[in-house]
């Protein structure tokens, strides 16, 4: 008696139907949960550093000195004397916060001092000095 | 209406990939303010080492010059003979702010955990 084949013929399609949908709502949760920065700041070239680590954004805000030692915060240009007082502001506000230094490798040293010299006066001790990750072993 | 899915899809792509671009990586440091003042310690000069980066850019350590690839064993050498080491990283104002960041750097793989920043006085 031969054997008969039995096949399944049931349908086997993965239902896409609900896929616009999904992803729609995902976009919209990413949509509304995204963050943009609306700084520009000054152009830099930061420096590369192998120990660097993650700040927390949140806490982060930055001063940017460009080559020429313009110093810029919050997109406005101010004066090394004029750092105390703003950070101190800044700092009543959000007693977490953490300076970034978003410094251009060339910069000399003296613009960097000062405004930790300001940083200091207004309290704000964390600081953090922005850098490119530099990966061991490879030359860019 | 078939793109409809493709389209979102495009825009959900660039919304999760967006926040990912972080640019918040560097050294951290707290500076000595006026909270922690009293934080500040004197220390016994046999227990310092100095690096200091002059105005041209180039690196002593202990006085002696060396190159920046030198650095992370010189530290280590010294942390490994006393481990009560203090590290002191004195820039001099006209150096770029890159070498002294390249040295701090240098001083935190070195796994050297306590030092501090200085500036030289002109």
């Amino acid at each position: 008696m031969p054997f008969e084949r039995t096949t399944d013929k049931r349908k086997q399609d993965i239902p896409t139907s609900s896929m616009g949908d999904i992803a729609f709502l995902l976009l919209v949760f990413f949509m509304v949960t995204v963050v943009f920065t609306d700084e520009s700041g000054l152009v830099v070239q930061l420096p590369r550093a192998e120990a660097s680590e993650e700040g927390i954004r949140d806490l982060i805000s930055n001063i940017y000195i460009n080559r020429d030692g313009l110093i810029s915060i919050d997109d406005v240009i101010v004066r090394a004397t004029d750092v105390a007082p703003i950070m101190s502001n800044k700092i009543v506000e959000n007693p977490f916060m953490i300076v970034a230094f978003k410094t251009d490798k060339e910069t000399p040293y003296r613009a960097v001092d000062e405004v930790m010299e300001g940083l200091k006066e207004a309290n704000a001790v964390k600081v953090l000095f922005n850098t490119d990750m530099e990966i061991p072993g490879f030359m860019y | 209406m078939a793109s409809t899915s493709d389209v979102a899809f495009l825009l959900l792509v660039f919304f999760i990939v967006m926040p990912m671009k972080t640019d918040e990586i560097g050294i951290s440091l707290v500076l000595p303010g006026k909270s922690n003042v009293n934080d500040t310690a004197k220390v016994n000069l046999k227990n310092v080492a100095t690096i200091r980066v002059l105005p041209s850019n180039g690196i002593l350590f202990d006085e002696q010059p060396v190159r920046l690839s030198d650095l992370v064993r010189l530290i280590q050498d010294r942390l490994t003979s006393n481990d009560k080491t203090v590290v002191i990283l004195e820039t001099h104002p006209d150096a770029n702010y890159g070498m002294m960041v390249a040295c701090l750097d240098e001083v935190k793989l070195s796994g050297a955990r306590k030092f501090s920043l200085k500036t030289t006085k002109i």
